[in-house]
């Protein structure tokens, strides 16, 4: 090999490497330094400040003051969906959740979850998380029952998800509400596309077969009418109030007169397969 | 047919195929977001349709025809033998399995969270997998990629390696990098949370490894359209490359600016701070000069072409050219969706515009400018141009293959240009359907039907193109031309005695790349890793049911 190209490999690593680091020196210093200060001036932000920000160790941007409140969040509902209870959820005590579904539930929402009467709402094909989301809210007061608040009090928080884990594996399947054969066309537009005239997100988007709405959503096909009326009128008025970001309260009070009943129906009349039917 | 043609033909009917079948699925989502009624439409079946359109055009049509092409250029632009064929085979296996895999997850209305995954979303296990054996399976081509460039260059020791192999080797290196983000993303949260091992996920962690991935993939699929610009339309157009020397420094600048950039698609995320998204977005700017100096240098080679046929003036080389050549046409059109795609990609990377038109239609149509135009009518020209190659056997009409590349041009622009207009408009996207009775979003209506419309043409395009490459393969099997010379890719005006090793090889652009990536990911990467205590959002199941 000749000395001509080893000079010329060696002058391509320096130049190439220059450039390279020019350029991220470069944008370094115009995004972690100069832009910070600049912006930061103008939104009050110390320079020290404003570079940390730019550098993500401290939270916010450069360019603007944080939005700040004196007043505490009241949270709606105190349940905090940490891995400690949804590990909880998904491995319960199943004995235990047993136990105490057939001596404390099972008088008005029956040993199988399928409720004895119709203000009791069924338990079975009902998700662990929500269930356990509302023995957690009337525990703490964020859903206001008083049979269910004396009921609860005793019970601690492994108790509730052993519980709720115990109703939720009761069922083999739940069915998708779109199953059904017939039904109010405009009811079905609602639970299938809402209306955005009237702000309503669909139904389904949250309670549906494969929605994306939070975890704790609670399956509606095949729950008693009365009580799904009875939830309707309450979210409406704002008697219940545990609803995260006031979602139900929304969706309910824009809801016209006889729409609660035709829903309440039409899910409600959404058979579910339950194991011990 | 040789074992190298079986071997590319196995891998393009893989991704012709999966590219067919997802321009159908394409323009039924057109249709289900128009105001005109069509069957079918669920929100649930329009995002089962988005994932498996996307995952087919992203991952199947790409990966397959990136690693035949790869396959065919490396015996063609080397002169020997691909080493190794046996493990290309089980490649080609593993991917085709993880394609099929995937392909069932999606079908089965289990893996509805798009081809970008989208945690706390998480699919049927089988999803993952099957994705994981696709790029698994694109790693051996890769190793095999800088496997046969390595031999060559030991047997040719002090002599350039030919540009489409450098070229080819160098989408290899890309996609070993590329792979990296994407891997950690599902080997270690994606995957265990959709095995029900892990409950919650880090969510703007996932979308940091993603980041490092989605932009550079990108480049991946653009690749095969490079090479062929730089040694295949020259040829074609009857001149010679203007230099070779600009090809290979476009290759390299496209995997050391293509990777550290993926910051610009996570603007307006709240996990990384704004410096580092600034640091990102400088450097994405960079990307536009390896496509600055390949737009120059092939327009350049083009010029040489028009006036060797006698076009004279300023621009009468322009109509001198033969563009009744497939390879010369396609290359005209996709310059033009590369000006149009290119434009709407600055807007997107810009740090102050990104906030106008993030998540709206604008994007969509960026991408499908960029990509399923100026990307994908290279691959038909680069089918049309090695199809008599591989199959022995003289094309059937060139008057098809133009007309199915005017069909796919005029489409691809029918189509996206009403989705830019309609992004400014603040037409969001990633959604099912539109409510045409809320006033505003009725005037959108007409655009989306005219978007339709371009739909339509691009799966009329779609069909011919394979009826042009199966009526070769049918209607000339009785008359097959054994005697067609070795495949000629096109030579520089200069054509390279000897290149600096730098121009030659990987060796200083890895390490560089290793600088940028620590630069740009490493403190991001490692604040929300191990720093950060970010709240965890909690796994969902969309193959569960909610």
């Amino acid at each position: 090999m000749t000395q001509e190209p080893h000079a010329s490999g060696r002058s391509w690593s320096t130049w190439a490497s220059f450039v390279v680091v020019f350029f991220v020196a470069a944008a370094a210093l115009l995004g972690f330094v100069v832009l910070p200060i600049v912006q930061g001036q103008s939104a009050g932000l110390s320079a020290f400040a404003a570079i940390c920000r730019s550098l993500g160790l401290q939270a916010g941007s450069p360019a603007a003051r944080q939005p700040s409140s004196e007043t505490a969040a009241q949270p709606v509902s105190m349940v905090a969906w940490t891995p400690q209870v949804i590990e909880r959820l998904h491995h319960p005590n199943a004995e235990r959740g047993k136990d105490i579904a057939g001596s404390i539930c099972a008088s008005c929402h029956g040993e199988n979850g399928v409720s004895l009467g119709p203000q009791f709402p069924h338990m079975s094909g009902q998700s662990a998380f929500a269930i356990y989301k509302q023995l957690h809210d009337f525990k703490n007061g964020a859903r206001v029952n008083e049979i269910m608040a004396a009921i609860v009090q005793d019970l601690d928080d492994e108790q509730m998800a052993d519980v709720a884990a115990h109703f939720s594996a009761l069922t083999k399947g739940a069915l998708d509400p779109r199953t059904i054969s017939s039904g109010d066309p405009d009811i079905v537009r609602l639970v299938e596309y809402g209306n955005s005239a009237r702000g309503i997100p669909s139904c389904a988007s949250c309670h549906g077969a494969h929605a994306g709405g939070p975890i704790e959503t609670p399956t509606l096909a095949g729950q008693r009418q009365e009580y799904l009326l009875a939830q309707l009128d309450a979210f409406a008025s704002g008697t219940r109030h545990n609803d995260i970001f006031n979602r139900m309260r929304g969706i309910a009070a824009k809801l016209q007169p006889g729409e609660m009943e035709k829903l309440a129906e039409y899910y409600s009349a959404v058979r579910l397969f339950r194991s011990q039917d | 047919m040789k074992s190298l043609e079986r071997l590319t033909l196995a891998h393009f009917w893989v991704a012709f195929a999966a590219f067919a079948i997802a321009c159908f699925f394409g323009v039924w989502q057109m249709w289900a977001r128009s105001p005109l009624p069509a069957p079918f439409v669920t929100p649930d079946h329009y995002f089962l349709s988005v994932t498996g359109h996307g995952v087919a055009m992203a991952f199947v049509l790409t990966t397959f025809f990136v690693m035949g092409f790869g396959y065919f250029v490396a015996e063609a632009a080397l002169e020997r033998p691909l080493p190794g064929k046996f493990f290309a085979w089980i490649g080609y296996a593993l991917a085709l399995i993880g394609a099929g895999l995937a392909t069932v997850a999606i079908w089965a209305g289990r893996a509805s969270v798009l081809y970008t995954f989208y945690p706390p979303l998480t699919a049927s296990p089988l999803f993952y997998i099957g994705l994981v054996l696709v790029v698994v399976g694109s790693w051996v081509w890769g190793v095999l990629m800088l496997v046969a460039t390595g031999q060559w260059k030991r047997a040719n020791p002090g002599r350039p390696v030919p540009l489409a192999m450098f070229g080819t080797a160098a989408n290899a290196v890309l996609w070993l990098w590329t792979t990296v983000g994407v891997a950690v993303e599902i080997l270690f949260i994606v995957l265990p949370a959709s095995l029900g091992w892990i409950h919650t996920v880090d969510v703007g962690l996932t979308r940091t490894l993603f980041s490092w991935t989605l932009h550079p993939i990108v480049y991946f699929w653009l690749f095969p359209a490079y090479i062929a610009f730089y040694t295949m339309a020259p040829h074609a157009a009857g001149g010679r490359l203007y230099s070779d020397t600009l090809g290979r420094l476009s290759f390299i600048l496209l995997i050391i600016y293509s990777v550290p950039v993926g910051f610009h698609h996570l603007l307006m995320d709240p996990q990384e701070s704004t410096g580092f998204k600034f640091l990102q977005m400088f450097l994405t700017l960079l990307v536009t000069i390896p496509t600055f100096l390949t737009v120059f240098t092939i327009a350049a080679s083009f010029e040489i072409a028009g006036r060797l046929r006698g076009g004279r003036g300023l621009f009468g080389w322009i109509p001198a050219l033969p563009w009744e050549r497939p390879m010369v046409l396609a290359t005209g059109f996709s310059f033009v969706m590369l000006f149009f795609g290119g434009g709407g990609g600055l807007v997107n990377m810009a740090y102050g515009l990104n906030a106008l038109v993030h998540n709206t239609s604008w994007v969509t149509a960026h991408f499908h400018l960029i990509f399923g135009g100026a990307v994908v009518i290279m691959y038909f020209a680069i089918a049309y141009e090695i199809w008599p190659k591989l199959t022995d056997r003289e094309p059937i009409s060139a008057r098809l293959q133009r007309r199915q590349l005017w069909l796919w041009f005029l489409g691809m622009m029918v189509m996206s240009l009403p989705w830019h207009w309609l992004g400014l408009q603040g037409q969001w996207r990633r959604v099912a359907q539109f409510d045409y009775s809320n006033p505003i979003i009725a005037g959108w209506g007409p655009w989306v039907v005219v978007s339709l419309t371009g739909g339509l043409l691009l799966l009329a395009s779609a069909l011919l193109f394979i009826w042009n490459l199966i009526s070769v393969r049918s209607s000339f099997r009785s008359h097959p031309v054994s005697t067609l010379a070795p495949y000629r890719f096109a030579l520089a005006v200069h054509p390279p005695a000897r290149v600096p090793e730098a121009l030659n090889g990987f060796g200083l652009w890895n390490a560089l790349l290793v600088f940028l990536m620590a630069a740009t990911y490493g403190w991001p990467i490692a604040q929300q890793a191990f720093f950060l205590d970010a709240p965890h959002a909690v796994v969902h199941r969309v193959d569960r049911g909610g």
